[in-house]
């Protein structure tokens, strides 16, 4: 018994890992821009329509790296359509994010219909997925625990080593610095002469790279195949870690995981009975439960700040917490 | 709002909408080239699908009774400065709650009606509440927990009715609503409802209410120069509260309209993507109750379109999707504005 109970966790583990690593890519895509400063809806339609020209990719040139190489291509060509409306033309990145996430929506399955005949999905048809990464001399070291690092698709590891990778870009990096400063203080960036266009450009390419990974990985990864709006919110989800994480490659991760957990549990609990329509809105209701308590245990030190500044300051608080979505923190 | 109201300005928006508009519809029709179909064919299918005779425009304004309620739901938000993304499911539920009453109760015809809707209204605003009250009390921005709620309305919405209310027998639908709930049908031939109007009054009495009550004018304020509006002493949070709440109970009361009117029960995925589309009309419109009337007819006019494009061509009625997003991304882009700083304090949403 005992053993089957650990067996049972490791599966749990290996899935959550798995379910962990799509929203992690997309996540730390986003963590670029979010500390660029540009609040970025528009992940979900970038894994989205990454998610489709990988499928697409994939059979055209009969391997899954041209499937990968056409699908992170059409996620940049949204992530470029998105830098230059929002960065270039001033538009509202709301407006903008949701606009290219309607696009996506529309367009997968405007071109699945036109190129394939059907609705809903496509699968077979000469997909090819990813390989499957097997780390030599795992099993015979690790046993039954071997597969908790050995056995995944290889942009499941590229998303975990991103994280330290992230973590140095920012802390080390001329580039990660200035991402930063342009998010922080853009006046700061500006009297230093840093093109505050250029590095937001280059923080919503990368964004739009990672998050193509992440779509790819989405339809060439476990499931070889792809369905009408497969991307189901985890764009949105890895929007809601980014609010509370605030693009910290290592809060990313923790949240990530936590909706990879999430994710893997519901999976598990349909195949329990319980009903399947509540225990598929589990990931969503524990993404939003986080961003309600996080936003909710930030308040300590956002009145300690307006305390500071001034007596009655505290119900100036919702004003100034405004300006995260508001056009005007942005000069 | 003022210099949005006078002719120079409205001027330049109209021309920088058109303009935008010429821009979206060309790249839609490079799209629509791409998969293998005459654009012009397209969009002749389009106008004949939606005009085409009396029956087709019945149908046009039919798919733009859900559209025009929901736009003035997210130009409620939008004036305040809040981005209710959150439509689609306050529709959900709205829909749910009113299609409730109309089959688990019996009452007297008229009154059937206004109970199921004012339960509709209240499912929107109470699906709204929570993520509004995070909002104002700390500032959880509103676009991503609306998102994120949609998906769990959605979600519930449809194990309600398949897991507690399905009609025995039925597909993933409740057992149809009792005949007094129905909303009374303008014309014999269609399923067009006093829908219609009680979204165009809706509109007319929303405009109203901004341009000329002081409370309009404090949410106007709220929503464009927040602090401002606090140093004239309005009560920020609670006006923003407001603001959401109403914009959930309207999107609410378009579900209930949608479900009385039209379905007379509720289906899972009765109402897909109205949510949204009455957002896209409400930016097209800059926000504008009276705007958003033409802006939901063109919408609606596309969709009604959409359904004789996919039985006359081989295009997916998605296609109407995708040059409703080329369009406001076309206008977002705001491509008339050569000049900037005359509106920018106007602007809330940079549109």
């Amino acid at each position: 018994m005992e053993v089957l109970s650990t067996i049972f966790n490791v599966a749990l583990i290996v899935a959550t890992i798995r379910t962990t690593a799509p929203i992690l890519l997309v996540a730390l895509g986003g963590s670029f821009t979010t500390k660029a400063g540009i609040f970025n809806i528009g992940l979900e339609g970038q894994m989205l329509i990454a998610a489709f020209f990988a499928v697409l990719g994939s059979i055209w040139t009969g391997s899954s790296l041209g499937g990968l190489v056409i699908g992170v291509a059409a996620a940049l060509v949204f992530a470029l359509v998105f830098a230059v409306l929002v960065i270039s033309f001033r538009a509202n990145e709301v407006v903008v994010g949701l606009a290219l996430n309607i696009l996506a929506g529309g367009m997968t399955v405007s071109l699945m219909k036109a190129i394939f005949g059907t609705r809903g999905s496509i699968v077979g048809r000469g997909i090819v997925g990813l390989p499957k990464v097997h780390i030599p001399g795992a099993r015979d070291l690790l046993g039954p625990y071997a597969q908790l690092i050995s056995g995944y698709t290889p942009l499941i590891y590229v998303a975990f080593i991103a994280v330290p990778l992230l973590v140095l870009i920012y802390g080390r990096t001329r580039l990660g610095l200035y991402i930063r400063v342009v998010g922080e203080k853009p006046e700061a960036a500006e009297a230093l002469g840093i093109s505050i266009v250029k590095v937001r450009y280059i923080a919503a390419l990368l964004c739009g790279l990672l998050a193509g990974l992440a779509g790819a990985h989405m339809s060439l990864g476990y499931i070889t195949m792809f369905t009408e709006n497969m991307s189901s919110g985890r764009g949105f989800m890895a929007v809601a870690i980014l609010i509370f994480s605030g693009g910290d490659p290592w809060r990313v991760l923790a949240g990530c995981l936590l909706f990879g957990f999430a994710d893997s549990l519901s999976l598990r609990l349909q195949t329990f009975g319980f009903p399947s329509y509540l225990v598929l809105a589990v990931p969503y209701a524990v993404a939003l439960t986080a961003l309600f308590a996080l936003s909710w245990k930030a308040r300590p030190k956002f009145i300690r700040e307006t305390i500071e500044t001034m007596q009655r300051a505290l119900s100036i608080h919702p004003a100034k917490s405004e300006t995260p979505d508001a056009p005007s923190n942005r000069s | 709002m003022k210099t949005a109201l006078l002719p120079d300005g409205l001027i330049r928006t109209l021309t920088g909408q058109a303009l935008a508009f010429l821009v979206a519809l060309s790249l839609g029709a490079v799209i629509i080239l791409l998969i293998d179909e005459n654009p012009v064919t397209v969009f002749t299918t389009l106008m004949r699908g939606a005009f085409g005779d009396a029956e087709k425009i019945a149908g046009t304004l039919l798919q733009t009774t859900p559209i025009l309620i929901c736009g003035i739901a997210a130009c409620i938000g939008l004036r305040g400065g809040m981005f209710n993304v959150g439509i689609e499911g306050q529709l959900f539920l709205g829909g749910f709650a009113a299609a409730w009453v109309g089959f688990a109760f019996a009452l007297p015809p008229v009154l059937h009606v206004l109970v199921a809707i004012a339960c509709a209204v209240l499912a929107g605003a109470a699906w709204v509440a929570i993520p509004a009250f995070f909002r104002v009390r700390y500032g959880t921005n509103e676009v991503v927990s609306t998102i994120l709620a949609n998906y769990i309305a959605t979600l519930l919405t449809s194990y309600f009715t398949i897991f507690l209310f399905k009609r025995p027998g039925g597909w993933s639908e409740t057992p149809p609503i009792l005949p007094s709930a129905y909303l009374p049908e303008l014309f014999s031939f269609s399923r067009l409802n006093i829908g219609l109007l009680i979204g165009l009054f809706l509109a007319i009495a929303t405009a109203a209410f901004f341009r000329w009550a002081s409370t309009g004018y404090a949410v106007t304020m709220v929503g464009s120069a927040p602090k401002f509006a606090e140093y004239g002493g309005i009560n920020v949070r609670k006006v923003g509260f407001g603001v959401l709440l109403a914009s959930g109970a309207v999107g609410g009361l378009a579900g209930g309209i949608e479900t009385l009117g039209v379905h007379h029960r509720f289906m899972e995925g009765f109402a897909p993507g109205f949510g949204f589309d009455g957002l896209i009309a409400a930016l097209l419109a800059n926000g504008s109750p009276i705007g958003t009337i033409i802006t939901a007819l063109f919408f609606g006019a596309l969709r009604a379109g959409s359904l004789l494009l996919e039985v006359d061509t081989t295009a997916s009625r998605e296609i109407i999707t995708v040059i409703q997003a080329l369009i406001i991304l076309a206008v977002s882009a705001d491509l008339m504005m050569r000049r900037r700083g005359d509106r920018t304090g106007e602007r809330r949403w940079k549109f």
